[in-house]
């Protein structure tokens, strides 16, 4: 089974995901920052990360950036998912190393087609 | 929903979309009827169907059963076929047809997001065979709403993050500021869409080389799907094809039309399927 790590600091949107990612036959895994997420990756990279934007400690930009640094970082497809949708946001995004960007709000049939567009459904 | 209110509205689908709406649908009756209803300031559908009866008034018909009519669609829904027109069928057309100009007609095409995603198609990943063909693409909805919102080519945040990759958006829309994603100059300019209703003649529209029509006559009576049909056959040019959507066929219901011996889903006018196929 596909593994995904969830990073957002809202524990709402998680269990959110998580329950729609799970229904996409992933193994979940969550994050509540940056730097938890970069320590669960150094444990075992993940196939998906879902990436929020704003979060304490590490946000999801500088995260990226330090994963794609890390030994087989380049590995995880990134879906960056955030309620920053302008052109330069976007852009900034998939400049760091993201492979797809959802705009927040989503639901289940976002996510499903967001994943199936970088392959991973 | 009574039953003569239901039975009302059903007939007058039938009637003016070949629509055959089951009695456990009648919920989508209301949710299609909602926007109308409160434009209109009818408290329940049963002022709505008072009024279409006491005053005969056909636009107001017309423009009720068009709003009957699913309106769900989806950018690069089903993409295969999607592929396969660009791929395949496209170019085989242009080489029998000897013009340099193809014509392709998105029948029942909804909002746009049809039409759009071919035009996106032959942006981003023209074969060489097409390089310099002049390609024409019609949408046609039977609701005027749906035409004009297609003309107008702004979708909401739902409809763009299905279907599209965030490289494509970014590419072909242009956020505005009320949070909408408008299509570009470009595509627009190889895309023209026209309210038609797919029971009546579609003379007037011409003659096309790929005829497409997904998901339009599953909801449809039989003698409608009947009319439909043949109503498109009539619009295709000397080895023209028509694609119907996954799950379509049309067997039993014309004898114009048979399936296309090299294309899965594809017809062709009946009596022609071996010479196309040794035309390619």
């Amino acid at each position: 089974m596909k593994t995904c790590l969830i990073v957002d600091d809202s524990r709402v949107v998680r269990k959110v995901a998580a329950r729609i990612i799970q229904d996409l036959k992933f193994n979940v895994t969550e994050a509540g920052d940056g730097a938890e997420a970069l320590t669960a990756c150094r444990t075992e990279m993940p196939d998906a990360v879902l990436l929020d934007w704003n979060m304490p400690v590490m946000n999801g930009l500088d995260f990226l950036r330090a994963l794609r640094r890390e030994e087989g970082g380049k590995k995880p497809l990134v879906v960056f998912c955030s309620i920053e949708n302008d052109a330069e946001h976007i852009s900034e995004a998939i400049r760091s190393g993201a492979d797809e960007f959802i705009m927040k709000p989503f639901d289940a049939d976002i996510l499903e087609s967001k994943f199936a567009e970088v392959g991973l459904v | 929903m009574q039953d003569a209110v239901f039975n009302e509205l059903a007939d007058l689908a039938l009637k003016g979309s070949g629509q055959a709406i089951p009695k456990s649908k009648a919920y989508l009756i209301e949710a299609r009827l909602a926007a109308i209803a409160r434009r209109e300031g009818f408290g329940s559908m049963d002022d709505l169907v008072h009024c279409l009866k006491s005053r005969a008034n056909p636009v107001f018909a017309a423009e009720v059963a068009a709003a009957l009519v699913s309106k769900d669609t989806s950018f690069f829904r089903e993409r295969d076929t999607l592929k396969r027109i660009v791929e395949d069928v496209l170019p085989q057309r242009l080489k029998a047809s000897n013009t340099g100009r193809l014509k392709i007609w998105f029948a029942g095409g909804s909002t746009g997001q049809e039409a759009y995603s071919l035009a996106i198609e032959l942006e981003d990943e023209l074969p060489a065979a097409l390089r310099g063909a002049k390609i024409e693409v019609l949408s046609t909805d039977i609701c005027k709403v749906s035409s004009e919102r297609a003309r107008i080519g702004c979708y909401g945040h739902y409809e763009v993050q299905k279907g599209l990759s965030i490289h494509r958006l970014t590419k072909h829309f242009t956020r505005l500021e009320t949070g909408q994603w408008e299509v570009s100059e470009a595509l627009k300019a190889r895309v023209s869409f026209r309210q038609h209703n797919l029971l009546e003649s579609a003379a007037g529209l011409g003659k096309f080389d790929v005829i497409v029509c997904r998901n339009v006559l599953s909801g449809m009576a039989r003698p409608a799907k009947t009319r439909v049909i043949e109503n498109l056959a009539a619009q295709l040019v000397p080895g023209g094809m028509i694609l119907l959507g996954q799950g379509e066929g049309l067997i039993g219901l014309t004898d114009k039309l048979e399936p296309a011996r090299d294309f899965r889903g594809a017809w062709v006018a009946a009596g022609t399927a071996n010479a196309a196929a040794s035309a390619a």
